[in-house]
């Protein structure tokens, strides 16, 4: 018979470690949107379709992950963080996930031909979306050490400095999407109203991306502060 | 009436077997989990410290239990009555602990024992000789003892958190603070010794020797806690880790402690009654108070020892294995609270449990944050189980009883 002891049950499963894989694989999923758009751009339809599967899944892992650190927060479980911020966290990190997913739904959808004027500045706005998802992975990966030193000190210090980065990431990529908007509209001529309107859907997923990342970071930096 | 003098020797036997089964493999639990001892080492501090506890200290408690929940003298003129009742006792106490050990329940082996005495005395001299105001303070320790044991632990958890961990440089705010705590430790840990704890070595200090001595030994071991340190100091950057592992050698002192404190305190479970019977056997008669041979103090603590080698290793291995989220400077705060208080009360001869307040100092830990997660509602069973203890033991006692009477009566 096994029998969970009620001193060892008194130690309930910690949800940080738990969240950390839960960054991980949202973080693959973004990885894939730089391939994807590649692929998109010339016009390789197949790889845009292996690429979704592809980043589907992930999203559905990450979803996994979200709903099993949900059921296992009871109220009964007392935590070391506010839940609020800690369940808001999840909640905009898991976001990231179904945007990098909305890309690739789009692009598999209608094949629009975007001006090649336009495609470097698309995969430069990838390249920073991607980067400010980047600077929150190394913030949030800290969060199981952060258990560890109580969510304070120097630890938490490194981590709040990681999450300002985070938002300077945001902000130079919103400046990036402002400049490609704007390239768009130069370059309106050549296309049709259906295909301005998906390229800039496009681009303001993207830019989503980037915001979620910044209020993944925002909340926890709640988690860390809110004590 | 000789068969049943073994047959008392084997209960109790079997009696400091389950305590050590159950009750040292709760405290023993925190150590093997947060890595600072493996599970032979944890064996070992436990056999060494349960023992001298047991030996050194815990005669002081037996009595107070034995005499306080009902009176000896009831039993004067039907000494017989007393002797098959003390052993039902143990065995009554000792089958529920089997029962709670193999449902990994952590109920007190000090209430298991009063409960069983209940029961046989309910049977035998009837309700209102029970006395009613030692099962009341008991009550009152299923709220006390956890909660002085938590308070102590978030205490020091907090202190090393806010300390220590927190501080600009981890490491040397630990080389800085640890001595200290080895000093508290060791001036606690001497006191309850050296105060009238030596009785059994007839070496009875008073407070006023025994204060400044103790005081002394603190500072000795805070400082070549000091020397020590200072020595392997090695700068280590702002790595919280590193004072983990600093604390794993601490937690290894507070684990000897929790052997000590629980040793002392729960020993003179399996002894006392023990003791009674011998007493009854030897003399014919039976007094206030049974002298507790040292031979009888060894006898239990080898069942302890015999049941931490046969059955708790499976218990701190359950335990240590399932909260690996515990570190080593939580587990030194909750078996410093944990020890404290039961020695504490040892000396204030308090009927509390080592588990009960082990309970409390762990859940006193998580509410300093230092737990990734605190499950409360745990703590309903918890609660309902110590409640039940008490006419659970009591009942099997009660049977034993009938059983024990028919067969030498």
């Amino acid at each position: 018979m096994k029998t969970v002891h009620a001193i060892a049950e008194l130690f309930g499963r910690s949800p940080f470690g738990p969240l950390v894989r839960h960054t991980q694989k949202v973080h693959e999923c973004v990885r894939e949107v730089k391939p994807l758009i590649e692929a998109f751009l010339r016009k390789d339809y197949e790889e845009v379709e292996r690429l979704y599967d592809r980043i589907s899944d992930l999203e559905h892992e990450a979803d996994t992950i979200k709903r099993d650190i949900r059921t296992h927060l009871p109220k009964s479980l007392y935590l070391p963080v506010n839940r609020a911020d800690m369940l808001k966290y999840l909640k905009e990190q898991d976001a990231i996930a179904d945007t990098a997913e909305d890309i690739a739904v789009l692009l598999t959808i209608r094949r629009t031909k975007i001006p090649t004027a336009l495609h470097d500045e698309i995969l430069l706005l990838t390249d920073k979306v991607i980067e400010t998802s980047d600077l929150l992975v190394k913030a949030a990966s800290e969060l199981e050490r952060l258990q560890k030193s109580v969510f304070g000190g120097k630890d938490a210090e490194q981590v709040i400095e990681q999450i300002a980065q985070v938002n300077q990431g945001e902000y130079e990529a919103d400046k990036v999407q402002t400049q490609v908007s704007r390239h768009l509209y130069e370059v309106e001529d050549e296309l049709d109203p259906i295909s301005a309107y998906f390229t800039m859907k496009l681009f303001r997923l993207l830019g989503e991306i980037a915001n979620h990342a910044e209020n993944t970071g925002d909340s926890l930096d709640m988690m860390l502060s809110n004590q | 009436m000789l068969i049943f003098i073994v047959l008392a020797l084997a209960i109790g036997l079997f009696m400091a077997w389950n305590i050590g089964a159950n009750d040292v493999a709760n405290a023993m639990g925190t150590s093997v989990g947060s890595g600072a001892l493996t599970l032979k080492q944890a064996v070992l501090v436990a056999a060494v410290f349960e023992f001298g506890g047991a030996v050194l200290v815990g005669a002081h408690v037996t009595s107070t239990i034995k005499g306080g929940i009902l009176s000896p003298e009831l039993f004067a003129a039907t000494p017989d009555i007393f002797m098959f009742g003390m052993a039902a006792a143990l065995l009554g106490a000792a089958v529920w602990l089997l029962v709670a050990t193999i449902f990994g329940l952590p109920v007190s082996t000090t209430h298991s024992i009063v409960g069983a005495v209940v029961g046989f005395g309910i049977i035998t001299v009837g309700w209102g000789n029970v006395n009613w105001g030692t099962m009341a303070s008991i009550v009152l320790s299923w709220v006390v003892s956890p909660l002085c044991g938590g308070l102590l632990a978030f205490l020091t958890f907090t202190f090393i958190s806010r300390k220590i961990i927190l501080s600009e440089s981890p490491y040397d705010a630990t080389v800085r603070w640890a001595p200290y705590l080895v000093a508290v430790v060791g001036f606690t840990l001497s006191l309850s010794i050296l105060y009238k704890g030596l009785k059994n070595l007839n070496l009875d200090l008073s407070f006023s020797v025994a204060g400044p001595t103790c005081l002394a030994i603190g500072g000795l071991l805070g400082l070549s806690m000091r020397v020590w340190l200072k020595r392997r100091h090695q700068p280590t950057g702002f790595s919280v880790a590193a004072v983990e592992r600093l604390f794993a050698g601490l937690q290894v002192v507070t684990a000897c402690y929790v052997a000590f404190a629980h040793g002392a305190n729960d020993v003179a479970n399996a002894i006392g009654p023990l003791a009674g019977i011998m007493q009854v056997y030897q003399e014919g008669t039976l007094a206030a108070k049974a002298p507790v041979p040292i031979w009888i103090l060894g006898l239990g603590g080898v069942g302890i020892v015999a049941g931490l080698a046969t059955y708790g290793y499976k218990v701190i291995l359950t335990i240590g294995h399932q909260i690996t989220t515990m570190t080593p400077t939580r587990g030194f705060s909750a078996e410093f609270g944990a020890a404290t208080t039961v020695l504490a009360a040892s000396r204030l001869g308090l009927p509390i449990s080592t588990t009960h307040t082990l309970v409390g100092a762990v859940i006193g830990v998580g509410f300093a944050r230092g737990l990734a997660a605190l499950n409360l509602r745990v703590i309903r069973n918890i609660v309902t189980s110590w409640v039940i203890t008490i006419p659970a033991a009591g009942l099997i006692s009660v049977v034993a009883f009938y059983a024990l009477r028919s067969l030498f009566g």
